[in-house]
Protein backbone atom coordinates (compact mmCIF):
# COMPACT_ATOMS: atom_id res chain seq x y z
CA UNK A 1 0.00 0.00 0.00
CA UNK A 2 2.56 2.54 1.01
CA UNK A 3 4.74 1.32 -1.79
CA UNK A 4 2.35 2.83 -4.30
CA UNK A 5 3.24 6.22 -5.62
CA UNK A 6 1.56 9.13 -3.86
CA UNK A 7 -0.30 10.23 -6.99
CA UNK A 8 -1.96 6.88 -7.27
CA UNK A 9 -5.46 7.05 -5.82
CA UNK A 10 -5.66 4.33 -3.22
CA UNK A 11 -8.16 3.27 -0.66
CA UNK A 12 -6.46 3.18 2.69
CA UNK A 13 -7.06 0.28 4.96
CA UNK A 14 -9.80 0.78 7.46
CA UNK A 15 -10.63 4.36 6.58
CA UNK A 16 -12.47 6.18 3.85
CA UNK A 17 -10.37 7.04 0.77
CA UNK A 18 -7.86 9.73 1.41
CA UNK A 19 -9.14 13.05 0.09
CA UNK A 20 -7.44 14.62 -2.88
CA UNK A 21 -4.50 16.90 -2.07
CA UNK A 22 -5.58 20.32 -0.92
CA UNK A 23 -9.01 19.27 0.23
CA UNK A 24 -9.89 18.69 3.86
CA UNK A 25 -6.33 18.63 5.18
CA UNK A 26 -7.51 18.62 8.76
CA UNK A 27 -9.42 15.41 8.18
CA UNK A 28 -6.35 13.87 6.61
CA UNK A 29 -4.21 14.79 9.56
CA UNK A 30 -6.74 13.41 12.00
CA UNK A 31 -7.06 10.23 9.97
CA UNK A 32 -3.30 9.84 9.82
CA UNK A 33 -2.68 10.28 13.53
CA UNK A 34 -5.81 9.62 15.57
CA UNK A 35 -5.27 5.94 16.54
CA UNK A 36 -1.77 6.73 17.74
CA UNK A 37 -2.73 9.78 19.78
CA UNK A 38 -3.34 8.03 23.13
CA UNK A 39 0.04 6.28 23.07
CA UNK A 40 1.91 9.35 21.89
CA UNK A 41 0.17 11.44 24.55
CA UNK A 42 1.19 8.94 27.23
CA UNK A 43 4.79 8.98 26.01
CA UNK A 44 4.82 12.77 25.94
CA UNK A 45 3.32 13.31 29.39
CA UNK A 46 4.75 10.39 31.35
CA UNK A 47 8.19 9.98 29.77
CA UNK A 48 9.36 12.96 27.71
CA UNK A 49 7.98 15.82 29.77
CA UNK A 50 9.20 14.44 33.13
CA UNK A 51 12.68 13.88 31.69
CA UNK A 52 12.83 17.40 30.29
CA UNK A 53 11.53 18.83 33.53
CA UNK A 54 14.32 17.12 35.46
CA UNK A 55 16.95 18.43 33.05
CA UNK A 56 15.65 21.99 33.32
CA UNK A 57 15.17 21.62 37.07
CA UNK A 58 18.80 20.65 37.61
CA UNK A 59 19.87 24.00 36.14
CA UNK A 60 17.31 26.09 38.01
CA UNK A 61 18.08 27.95 41.23
CA UNK A 62 15.77 28.68 44.12
CA UNK A 63 14.64 31.95 42.56
CA UNK A 64 13.91 30.22 39.27
CA UNK A 65 17.04 31.55 37.62
CA UNK A 66 19.30 29.50 35.35
CA UNK A 67 22.40 28.39 37.18
CA UNK A 68 25.08 25.75 37.44
CA UNK A 69 25.11 26.02 41.23
CA UNK A 70 23.26 22.78 41.85
CA UNK A 71 25.73 20.81 39.78
CA UNK A 72 28.72 22.46 41.38
CA UNK A 73 27.39 21.81 44.87
CA UNK A 74 26.65 18.16 44.16
CA UNK A 75 30.02 17.54 42.53
CA UNK A 76 31.84 19.16 45.43
CA UNK A 77 30.03 17.40 48.20
CA UNK A 78 31.74 14.42 49.79
CA UNK A 79 28.69 12.20 50.21
CA UNK A 80 27.56 12.73 46.64
CA UNK A 81 31.05 12.11 45.29
CA UNK A 82 31.23 8.83 47.16
CA UNK A 83 27.82 7.79 45.86
CA UNK A 84 28.71 8.63 42.26
CA UNK A 85 32.04 6.82 42.37
CA UNK A 86 30.54 3.80 44.14
CA UNK A 87 27.66 3.58 41.67
CA UNK A 88 29.98 3.69 38.67
CA UNK A 89 32.42 1.18 40.17
CA UNK A 90 29.62 -1.16 41.16
CA UNK A 91 27.95 -1.05 37.73
CA UNK A 92 31.26 -1.52 35.92
CA UNK A 93 32.19 -4.47 38.15
CA UNK A 94 28.81 -6.10 37.67
CA UNK A 95 28.84 -5.58 33.91
CA UNK A 96 32.37 -6.92 33.54
CA UNK A 97 31.71 -10.00 35.62
CA UNK A 98 28.39 -10.57 33.84
CA UNK A 99 30.21 -10.41 30.50
CA UNK A 100 33.03 -12.73 31.60
CA UNK A 101 30.60 -15.33 32.90
CA UNK A 102 27.76 -14.73 30.47
CA UNK A 103 29.64 -14.69 27.16
CA UNK A 104 30.87 -18.31 27.31
CA UNK A 105 27.45 -19.44 28.49
CA UNK A 106 25.73 -17.64 25.64
CA UNK A 107 28.16 -19.13 23.15
CA UNK A 108 27.70 -22.68 24.42
CA UNK A 109 23.93 -22.22 24.56
CA UNK A 110 23.78 -20.99 21.00
CA UNK A 111 25.23 -24.29 19.82
CA UNK A 112 23.27 -26.49 22.20
CA UNK A 113 20.60 -28.97 21.18
CA UNK A 114 17.12 -27.64 21.48
CA UNK A 115 15.86 -29.51 24.55
CA UNK A 116 18.65 -28.51 26.88
CA UNK A 117 18.61 -25.06 25.38
CA UNK A 118 14.94 -24.61 26.14
CA UNK A 119 15.40 -25.66 29.74
CA UNK A 120 18.30 -23.25 30.18
CA UNK A 121 16.39 -20.43 28.53
CA UNK A 122 13.53 -21.04 30.93
CA UNK A 123 15.84 -20.96 33.95
CA UNK A 124 17.60 -17.83 32.70
CA UNK A 125 14.33 -16.08 31.95
CA UNK A 126 13.04 -16.78 35.43
CA UNK A 127 16.27 -15.80 37.17
CA UNK A 128 16.68 -12.70 35.01
CA UNK A 129 13.24 -11.56 36.00
CA UNK A 130 13.59 -12.42 39.66
CA UNK A 131 14.52 -8.98 40.85
CA UNK A 132 13.53 -6.23 43.20
CA UNK A 133 12.53 -6.81 46.78
CA UNK A 134 11.97 -10.55 46.36
CA UNK A 135 15.55 -11.09 45.28
CA UNK A 136 16.80 -8.94 48.12
CA UNK A 137 14.99 -11.20 50.52
CA UNK A 138 16.37 -14.27 48.73
CA UNK A 139 19.85 -12.95 49.44
CA UNK A 140 19.19 -12.82 53.15
CA UNK A 141 17.66 -16.27 53.20
CA UNK A 142 20.72 -17.65 51.42
CA UNK A 143 23.66 -15.66 52.74
CA UNK A 144 22.20 -13.73 55.65
CA UNK A 145 22.94 -14.38 59.31
CA UNK A 146 20.57 -17.37 59.31
CA UNK A 147 20.77 -17.95 55.58
CA UNK A 148 20.86 -21.45 54.18
CA UNK A 149 24.44 -21.39 52.96
CA UNK A 150 25.65 -19.64 56.11
CA UNK A 151 23.99 -22.23 58.33
CA UNK A 152 25.23 -25.11 56.22
CA UNK A 153 28.83 -23.98 56.28
CA UNK A 154 28.79 -23.06 59.94
CA UNK A 155 27.27 -26.36 60.97
CA UNK A 156 30.17 -28.02 59.17
CA UNK A 157 32.38 -26.11 61.53
CA UNK A 158 33.66 -23.62 58.97
CA UNK A 159 34.14 -20.06 60.19
CA UNK A 160 32.02 -18.62 57.39
CA UNK A 161 31.26 -14.92 57.43
CA UNK A 162 29.04 -13.92 54.50
CA UNK A 163 29.36 -10.45 52.95
CA UNK A 164 26.78 -8.10 54.43
CA UNK A 165 23.91 -7.23 52.14
CA UNK A 166 24.72 -3.57 52.45
CA UNK A 167 28.36 -4.05 51.47
CA UNK A 168 29.89 -3.57 48.04
CA UNK A 169 30.60 -7.29 47.61
CA UNK A 170 27.12 -8.20 48.74
CA UNK A 171 25.60 -5.87 46.17
CA UNK A 172 27.83 -7.25 43.39
CA UNK A 173 26.84 -10.81 44.28
CA UNK A 174 23.13 -9.99 44.19
CA UNK A 175 23.20 -7.73 41.13
CA UNK A 176 24.90 -10.53 39.20
CA UNK A 177 21.97 -12.81 39.92
CA UNK A 178 19.72 -10.99 37.47
CA UNK A 179 22.39 -9.52 35.27
CA UNK A 180 24.24 -12.68 34.22
CA UNK A 181 21.01 -14.21 32.86
CA UNK A 182 20.01 -10.92 31.26
CA UNK A 183 23.42 -10.63 29.65
CA UNK A 184 23.14 -14.14 28.24
CA UNK A 185 19.64 -13.52 26.88
CA UNK A 186 20.79 -10.22 25.43
CA UNK A 187 23.85 -11.46 23.53
CA UNK A 188 22.49 -14.88 22.59
CA UNK A 189 20.94 -13.78 19.26
CA UNK A 190 24.22 -12.10 18.32
CA UNK A 191 26.05 -15.43 18.58
CA UNK A 192 24.57 -16.34 15.21
CA UNK A 193 26.89 -13.79 13.62
CA UNK A 194 29.76 -16.24 13.89
CA UNK A 195 29.12 -18.72 11.11
CA UNK A 196 30.07 -22.34 11.48
CA UNK A 197 31.74 -22.60 8.09
CA UNK A 198 34.30 -20.01 9.18
CA UNK A 199 35.66 -22.48 11.68
CA UNK A 200 35.92 -25.03 8.91
CA UNK A 201 37.63 -22.47 6.70
CA UNK A 202 40.05 -21.65 9.51
CA UNK A 203 40.80 -25.33 9.94
CA UNK A 204 41.46 -25.73 6.25
CA UNK A 205 43.99 -22.93 6.68
CA UNK A 206 45.31 -25.05 9.56
CA UNK A 207 44.50 -22.56 12.29
CA UNK A 208 44.34 -23.72 15.88
CA UNK A 209 41.27 -23.20 17.99
CA UNK A 210 43.00 -20.41 19.90
CA UNK A 211 44.01 -18.66 16.69
CA UNK A 212 40.49 -18.95 15.35
CA UNK A 213 39.07 -17.30 18.44
CA UNK A 214 41.67 -14.55 18.55
CA UNK A 215 41.54 -13.63 14.86
CA UNK A 216 37.94 -14.40 13.91
CA UNK A 217 35.65 -15.38 16.75
CA UNK A 218 36.27 -12.63 19.26
CA UNK A 219 36.47 -9.78 16.70
CA UNK A 220 33.18 -10.79 15.10
CA UNK A 221 31.36 -11.21 18.42
CA UNK A 222 32.95 -8.29 20.21
CA UNK A 223 30.42 -5.63 19.18
CA UNK A 224 27.56 -7.74 20.60
CA UNK A 225 29.46 -8.56 23.78
CA UNK A 226 30.32 -4.89 24.27
CA UNK A 227 26.75 -3.80 23.57
CA UNK A 228 25.56 -6.23 26.23
CA UNK A 229 28.15 -4.87 28.66
CA UNK A 230 26.85 -1.36 28.10
CA UNK A 231 23.25 -2.29 28.78
CA UNK A 232 24.08 -4.23 31.91
CA UNK A 233 26.14 -1.28 33.10
CA UNK A 234 23.24 1.09 32.48
CA UNK A 235 20.69 -1.14 34.13
CA UNK A 236 22.93 -1.84 37.12
CA UNK A 237 23.64 1.80 37.80
CA UNK A 238 19.88 2.44 37.84
CA UNK A 239 18.84 -0.45 40.10
CA UNK A 240 16.89 0.86 43.06
CA UNK A 241 14.41 -1.63 44.52
CA UNK A 242 16.95 -4.41 44.97
CA UNK A 243 19.56 -2.08 46.44
CA UNK A 244 16.93 -0.64 48.77
CA UNK A 245 16.04 -4.12 50.00
CA UNK A 246 19.68 -4.87 50.75
CA UNK A 247 20.99 -1.59 52.04
CA UNK A 248 17.89 0.06 53.40
CA UNK A 249 17.54 3.77 52.87
CA UNK A 250 21.32 3.72 52.59
CA UNK A 251 22.09 6.95 54.39
CA UNK A 252 23.16 5.38 57.63
CA UNK A 253 24.09 1.85 56.70
CA UNK A 254 26.99 0.94 54.53
CA UNK A 255 27.10 1.59 50.82
CA UNK A 256 26.13 4.89 49.23
CA UNK A 257 24.61 4.67 45.77
CA UNK A 258 23.18 7.38 43.54
CA UNK A 259 19.79 5.70 43.38
CA UNK A 260 19.64 5.12 47.13
CA UNK A 261 20.47 8.77 47.71
CA UNK A 262 17.77 9.93 45.32
CA UNK A 263 15.32 7.58 46.96
CA UNK A 264 16.05 8.68 50.50
CA UNK A 265 15.87 12.36 49.58
CA UNK A 266 12.49 11.80 47.92
CA UNK A 267 11.25 9.92 50.95
CA UNK A 268 12.28 12.32 53.63
CA UNK A 269 14.06 15.48 52.66
CA UNK A 270 11.99 17.93 50.61
CA UNK A 271 14.56 20.71 50.93
CA UNK A 272 17.21 18.62 49.20
CA UNK A 273 15.14 17.82 46.11
CA UNK A 274 17.51 19.80 43.92
CA UNK A 275 20.29 17.43 44.91
CA UNK A 276 18.26 14.38 43.89
CA UNK A 277 17.43 16.23 40.71
CA UNK A 278 21.08 16.64 39.71
CA UNK A 279 21.86 13.01 40.52
CA UNK A 280 18.88 11.91 38.43
CA UNK A 281 20.08 13.94 35.45
CA UNK A 282 23.53 12.37 35.82
CA UNK A 283 21.89 8.96 35.58
CA UNK A 284 20.05 10.19 32.49
CA UNK A 285 23.35 11.21 30.94
CA UNK A 286 24.78 7.74 31.50
CA UNK A 287 21.67 6.24 29.94
CA UNK A 288 21.71 8.46 26.85
CA UNK A 289 25.42 7.99 26.19
CA UNK A 290 25.24 4.25 26.60
CA UNK A 291 22.13 3.96 24.43
CA UNK A 292 23.90 5.80 21.60
CA UNK A 293 27.02 3.68 22.02
CA UNK A 294 24.84 0.55 22.16
CA UNK A 295 23.23 1.44 18.83
CA UNK A 296 26.62 2.10 17.24
CA UNK A 297 27.99 -1.23 18.48
CA UNK A 298 25.05 -3.16 17.11
CA UNK A 299 25.43 -1.49 13.74
CA UNK A 300 29.06 -2.62 13.68
CA UNK A 301 28.13 -6.12 14.76
CA UNK A 302 25.41 -6.50 12.18
CA UNK A 303 27.91 -5.92 9.36
CA UNK A 304 28.75 -9.60 9.56
CA UNK A 305 25.16 -10.62 9.84
CA UNK A 306 23.63 -12.49 7.01
CA UNK B 1 40.33 -31.86 10.00
CA UNK B 2 37.33 -33.36 11.68
CA UNK B 3 34.63 -34.52 9.34
CA UNK B 4 32.35 -31.56 8.68
CA UNK B 5 28.82 -32.21 9.80
CA UNK B 6 26.14 -32.05 7.19
CA UNK B 7 25.13 -28.40 7.09
CA UNK B 8 21.39 -28.42 7.31
CA UNK B 9 19.92 -25.98 9.74
CA UNK B 10 22.59 -23.33 10.24
CA UNK B 11 23.66 -22.43 13.73
CA UNK B 12 21.96 -25.42 15.26
CA UNK B 13 23.77 -28.47 16.52
CA UNK B 14 26.49 -28.50 13.87
CA UNK B 15 28.55 -26.89 16.59
CA UNK B 16 32.01 -27.05 15.05
CA UNK B 17 33.74 -24.15 16.80
CA UNK B 18 32.09 -24.93 20.10
CA UNK B 19 34.32 -26.87 22.41
CA UNK B 20 33.07 -30.39 22.88
CA UNK B 21 31.34 -30.96 26.19
CA UNK B 22 34.53 -30.42 28.09
CA UNK B 23 34.99 -30.58 31.83
CA UNK B 24 35.26 -26.80 31.86
CA UNK B 25 31.87 -26.29 30.26
CA UNK B 26 30.23 -28.75 32.65
CA UNK B 27 31.79 -26.90 35.56
CA UNK B 28 30.60 -23.56 34.20
CA UNK B 29 27.03 -24.71 33.71
CA UNK B 30 27.02 -26.58 36.99
CA UNK B 31 28.25 -23.59 38.94
CA UNK B 32 25.78 -21.24 37.32
CA UNK B 33 22.91 -23.66 37.95
CA UNK B 34 23.81 -23.85 41.64
CA UNK B 35 24.17 -20.08 41.85
CA UNK B 36 20.76 -19.53 40.24
CA UNK B 37 18.86 -22.31 41.98
CA UNK B 38 20.22 -22.07 45.53
CA UNK B 39 18.47 -18.82 46.49
CA UNK B 40 15.21 -20.11 45.03
CA UNK B 41 15.58 -23.24 47.14
CA UNK B 42 16.40 -21.23 50.26
CA UNK B 43 13.30 -19.05 49.87
CA UNK B 44 11.20 -22.13 49.24
CA UNK B 45 12.44 -23.84 52.40
CA UNK B 46 11.90 -20.70 54.47
CA UNK B 47 8.34 -20.50 53.22
CA UNK B 48 7.66 -23.93 54.71
CA UNK B 49 10.03 -23.95 57.68
CA UNK B 50 8.91 -24.00 61.30
CA UNK B 51 12.15 -23.19 63.05
CA UNK B 52 15.38 -22.81 61.17
CA UNK B 53 18.24 -21.34 63.10
CA UNK B 54 21.05 -23.73 63.62
CA UNK B 55 21.01 -26.67 61.27
CA UNK B 56 21.52 -27.18 57.56
CA UNK B 57 17.82 -27.84 57.01
CA UNK B 58 14.77 -26.52 58.88
CA UNK B 59 13.69 -28.32 62.04
CA UNK B 60 10.22 -28.92 60.62
CA UNK B 61 7.79 -27.99 57.90
CA UNK B 62 4.41 -26.29 57.93
CA UNK B 63 1.82 -24.53 55.77
CA UNK B 64 1.17 -21.95 58.49
CA UNK B 65 2.99 -19.11 56.75
CA UNK B 66 0.79 -19.38 53.69
CA UNK B 67 -2.24 -19.38 55.99
CA UNK B 68 -0.92 -16.17 57.56
CA UNK B 69 -0.35 -14.60 54.18
CA UNK B 70 -3.86 -15.38 53.04
CA UNK B 71 -5.55 -14.27 56.24
CA UNK B 72 -3.68 -11.18 57.38
CA UNK B 73 -5.71 -8.30 55.94
CA UNK B 74 -2.73 -6.10 55.21
CA UNK B 75 -0.96 -8.73 53.09
CA UNK B 76 -4.11 -9.87 51.32
CA UNK B 77 -4.87 -6.26 50.45
CA UNK B 78 -1.35 -5.71 49.15
CA UNK B 79 -1.55 -8.79 46.92
CA UNK B 80 -4.96 -7.72 45.65
CA UNK B 81 -3.70 -4.22 44.89
CA UNK B 82 -0.75 -5.56 42.96
CA UNK B 83 -2.93 -7.91 40.94
CA UNK B 84 -5.51 -5.22 40.14
CA UNK B 85 -2.82 -2.70 39.27
CA UNK B 86 -1.02 -5.12 36.94
CA UNK B 87 -4.28 -6.12 35.30
CA UNK B 88 -5.44 -2.56 34.68
CA UNK B 89 -2.04 -1.47 33.39
CA UNK B 90 -1.87 -4.44 31.00
CA UNK B 91 -5.36 -3.71 29.69
CA UNK B 92 -4.58 -0.03 29.24
CA UNK B 93 -1.39 -0.82 27.35
CA UNK B 94 -3.19 -3.22 25.04
CA UNK B 95 -5.85 -0.64 24.27
CA UNK B 96 -3.44 2.15 23.44
CA UNK B 97 -0.46 0.29 21.95
CA UNK B 98 -2.24 -1.94 19.43
CA UNK B 99 -3.93 0.83 17.41
CA UNK B 100 -0.77 2.91 17.35
CA UNK B 101 1.40 0.01 16.23
CA UNK B 102 -1.13 -1.02 13.57
CA UNK B 103 -1.57 2.50 12.26
CA UNK B 104 2.18 3.07 12.08
CA UNK B 105 2.38 0.10 9.71
CA UNK B 106 -0.65 0.48 7.45
CA UNK B 107 -1.27 4.19 7.29
CA UNK B 108 1.32 6.59 8.65
CA UNK B 109 5.00 5.64 8.78
CA UNK B 110 5.87 8.83 10.63
CA UNK B 111 4.31 7.44 13.82
CA UNK B 112 6.99 4.78 14.15
CA UNK B 113 10.07 6.89 15.00
CA UNK B 114 8.07 8.70 17.66
CA UNK B 115 7.03 5.45 19.33
CA UNK B 116 10.58 4.18 19.14
CA UNK B 117 11.98 7.23 20.90
CA UNK B 118 9.33 6.74 23.57
CA UNK B 119 10.17 3.05 23.92
CA UNK B 120 13.88 3.78 24.29
CA UNK B 121 13.30 5.93 27.38
CA UNK B 122 12.20 3.24 29.87
CA UNK B 123 14.59 0.80 28.20
CA UNK B 124 17.62 2.69 29.50
CA UNK B 125 16.41 5.24 32.01
CA UNK B 126 16.11 4.01 35.60
CA UNK B 127 12.47 3.69 36.63
CA UNK B 128 13.36 5.64 39.76
CA UNK B 129 14.37 8.63 37.64
CA UNK B 130 11.21 8.43 35.55
CA UNK B 131 9.09 8.19 38.69
CA UNK B 132 10.87 11.21 40.17
CA UNK B 133 10.23 13.22 37.01
CA UNK B 134 6.58 12.25 36.87
CA UNK B 135 6.12 13.16 40.52
CA UNK B 136 7.63 16.62 39.99
CA UNK B 137 5.62 17.22 36.85
CA UNK B 138 2.35 16.23 38.46
CA UNK B 139 3.18 18.35 41.50
CA UNK B 140 3.65 21.34 39.22
CA UNK B 141 0.82 20.90 36.76
CA UNK B 142 -2.00 19.02 38.50
CA UNK B 143 -1.21 18.78 42.22
CA UNK B 144 -4.58 17.23 42.98
CA UNK B 145 -3.45 14.10 41.12
CA UNK B 146 -0.26 13.73 43.11
CA UNK B 147 -0.07 10.51 45.14
CA UNK B 148 -3.14 9.01 43.50
CA UNK B 149 -3.42 5.59 42.02
CA UNK B 150 -4.26 7.16 38.64
CA UNK B 151 -0.77 8.53 38.31
CA UNK B 152 0.68 5.16 39.25
CA UNK B 153 -1.41 3.46 36.56
CA UNK B 154 -0.39 5.97 33.91
CA UNK B 155 3.28 5.87 34.92
CA UNK B 156 3.36 2.06 34.97
CA UNK B 157 1.63 1.90 31.59
CA UNK B 158 4.25 4.28 30.21
CA UNK B 159 7.31 2.41 31.50
CA UNK B 160 5.94 -1.00 30.53
CA UNK B 161 4.51 -0.24 27.08
CA UNK B 162 7.74 -0.98 25.15
CA UNK B 163 7.51 -4.70 25.99
CA UNK B 164 4.08 -4.89 24.40
CA UNK B 165 5.01 -2.65 21.51
CA UNK B 166 8.12 -4.64 20.58
CA UNK B 167 6.43 -8.00 20.66
CA UNK B 168 3.29 -6.78 18.86
CA UNK B 169 5.30 -4.96 16.23
CA UNK B 170 7.48 -8.02 15.72
CA UNK B 171 4.38 -10.18 15.30
CA UNK B 172 2.90 -7.71 12.81
CA UNK B 173 6.08 -7.74 10.80
CA UNK B 174 6.23 -11.54 10.86
CA UNK B 175 2.61 -11.82 9.76
CA UNK B 176 3.05 -9.24 7.01
CA UNK B 177 0.15 -7.27 8.36
CA UNK B 178 0.23 -4.63 5.61
CA UNK B 179 -0.34 -7.18 2.88
CA UNK B 180 -2.94 -9.06 4.89
CA UNK B 181 -4.90 -5.88 5.50
CA UNK B 182 -4.65 -4.92 1.89
CA UNK B 183 -5.81 -8.32 0.74
CA UNK B 184 -8.75 -8.22 3.12
CA UNK B 185 -9.62 -4.76 1.90
CA UNK B 186 -9.53 -5.93 -1.70
CA UNK B 187 -11.89 -8.75 -0.82
CA UNK B 188 -14.32 -6.17 0.46
CA UNK B 189 -13.89 -6.67 4.19
CA UNK B 190 -15.09 -3.86 6.40
CA UNK B 191 -12.60 -2.18 8.77
CA UNK B 192 -14.09 -3.87 11.80
CA UNK B 193 -13.84 -7.28 10.12
CA UNK B 194 -10.23 -6.60 9.17
CA UNK B 195 -9.29 -5.80 12.73
CA UNK B 196 -11.14 -8.61 14.48
CA UNK B 197 -10.87 -11.38 11.90
CA UNK B 198 -7.48 -10.69 10.34
CA UNK B 199 -5.22 -8.48 12.40
CA UNK B 200 -5.83 -9.67 15.93
CA UNK B 201 -5.81 -13.42 15.17
CA UNK B 202 -2.59 -13.14 13.21
CA UNK B 203 -0.69 -11.32 15.96
CA UNK B 204 -2.19 -13.20 18.91
CA UNK B 205 1.12 -14.65 20.05
CA UNK B 206 2.68 -11.21 20.09
CA UNK B 207 -0.17 -9.80 22.14
CA UNK B 208 -0.01 -12.60 24.71
CA UNK B 209 3.78 -12.44 25.03
CA UNK B 210 3.84 -8.68 25.36
CA UNK B 211 0.97 -8.64 27.84
CA UNK B 212 2.73 -11.15 30.05
CA UNK B 213 5.85 -9.00 30.09
CA UNK B 214 3.82 -5.90 30.97
CA UNK B 215 1.97 -7.75 33.72
CA UNK B 216 5.13 -9.18 35.26
CA UNK B 217 6.97 -5.86 35.11
CA UNK B 218 4.14 -4.09 36.85
CA UNK B 219 3.64 -6.79 39.47
CA UNK B 220 7.22 -6.64 40.70
CA UNK B 221 7.84 -2.94 40.28
CA UNK B 222 8.93 -1.14 43.42
CA UNK B 223 10.32 2.30 42.61
CA UNK B 224 7.29 3.76 40.83
CA UNK B 225 4.97 2.54 43.55
CA UNK B 226 7.17 3.97 46.28
CA UNK B 227 7.77 7.36 44.69
CA UNK B 228 4.40 7.99 43.05
CA UNK B 229 2.00 6.80 45.77
CA UNK B 230 3.90 5.26 48.65
CA UNK B 231 2.02 4.10 51.70
CA UNK B 232 -1.28 5.37 50.28
CA UNK B 233 -1.47 2.34 47.99
CA UNK B 234 0.61 -0.43 49.45
CA UNK B 235 1.46 -2.94 46.74
CA UNK B 236 3.06 -6.29 47.47
CA UNK B 237 6.64 -5.11 46.83
CA UNK B 238 6.04 -2.14 49.15
CA UNK B 239 4.81 -4.44 51.89
CA UNK B 240 7.75 -6.76 51.36
CA UNK B 241 10.25 -3.91 51.57
CA UNK B 242 8.63 -2.67 54.75
CA UNK B 243 8.64 -6.10 56.35
CA UNK B 244 12.24 -6.67 55.30
CA UNK B 245 13.55 -3.41 56.73
CA UNK B 246 11.56 -3.61 59.96
CA UNK B 247 13.32 -6.90 60.69
CA UNK B 248 10.52 -7.91 63.01
CA UNK B 249 10.98 -11.59 62.36
CA UNK B 250 8.57 -11.85 59.46
CA UNK B 251 11.10 -13.90 57.60
CA UNK B 252 8.76 -16.80 56.88
CA UNK B 253 5.86 -14.63 55.74
CA UNK B 254 8.23 -12.78 53.45
CA UNK B 255 9.34 -16.10 52.07
CA UNK B 256 5.76 -17.16 51.46
CA UNK B 257 4.87 -13.96 49.57
CA UNK B 258 8.08 -14.21 47.58
CA UNK B 259 7.18 -17.76 46.60
CA UNK B 260 3.72 -16.58 45.55
CA UNK B 261 4.97 -13.87 43.24
CA UNK B 262 7.75 -16.14 42.13
CA UNK B 263 5.28 -18.87 41.24
CA UNK B 264 3.39 -16.35 39.16
CA UNK B 265 6.62 -15.41 37.43
CA UNK B 266 7.52 -19.03 36.71
CA UNK B 267 4.14 -19.71 35.17
CA UNK B 268 4.36 -16.60 33.04
CA UNK B 269 7.93 -17.40 31.97
CA UNK B 270 6.93 -20.94 31.06
CA UNK B 271 4.18 -19.56 28.84
CA UNK B 272 6.66 -17.14 27.32
CA UNK B 273 9.30 -19.72 26.53
CA UNK B 274 6.68 -22.16 25.29
CA UNK B 275 5.06 -19.66 22.93
CA UNK B 276 8.39 -18.37 21.74
CA UNK B 277 9.84 -21.89 21.41
CA UNK B 278 13.21 -20.77 22.59
CA UNK B 279 13.18 -17.52 20.72
CA UNK B 280 12.17 -15.28 23.59
CA UNK B 281 15.37 -13.37 23.36
CA UNK B 282 14.68 -11.18 20.38
CA UNK B 283 16.79 -8.66 22.13
CA UNK B 284 19.36 -7.63 19.63
CA UNK B 285 17.67 -5.41 17.06
CA UNK B 286 16.52 -2.76 19.47
CA UNK B 287 14.27 -5.05 21.45
CA UNK B 288 14.77 -6.23 24.95
CA UNK B 289 13.89 -8.83 27.49
CA UNK B 290 13.59 -6.89 30.66
CA UNK B 291 10.98 -7.68 33.21
CA UNK B 292 10.64 -7.45 36.90
CA UNK B 293 11.31 -4.74 39.38
CA UNK B 294 14.49 -2.78 39.22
Amino acid sequence: MTSLSPTHVTTEVGVPPRPRPGAATLRTIVGDWLPAVPLLALVATMLLAPALLLVVGSFTGTQGELTLDNWVKVINRRGDQTAIVTSITLAATVATLAALIGAPIAWLLSRMRSVGRLAWLALLTVAGNFGGIGLGFAYFSTLGGVGMVTLALQSLGLPFDPPRGASFNGLVLVFLYTNVPLYVLLVLPGMGALRDDWWEAAQVASATRAQFWRRVGIPVLLPFLAAGWLLVFTWSIGIYGLAYALAGAGAASGVQLMTLRIGSILQSDITETWRANVLAVMLMLFAVVSLLAYRAMLRRGLRWWR
Amino acid sequence: MTAPAVVTAPSVATSRPAPRRSVASWLLFGAIAVYLLLPMLAVMLYAFATVWQARILPDGYTFDHFATVFTEPRIVAAIARSLVLSFVVTLLDIVIVLPAAYWSRVRNKRIRPLIEVGAAIPFVLPFLVIAFGIDRLVGMVTPSFQNTIWILILGQAAVAFPFLYWSVDGAMSAAGIERLSEAAETCGARPRQIVWRIVIPSIRVGIVTGSILVFATTFGEFSLAQVLVGAGFETLPLWQADALLQTTGRFNDLAATTILSFGLLVVLAAVLVWWGRGQTAQAVPGGGVRVGGR
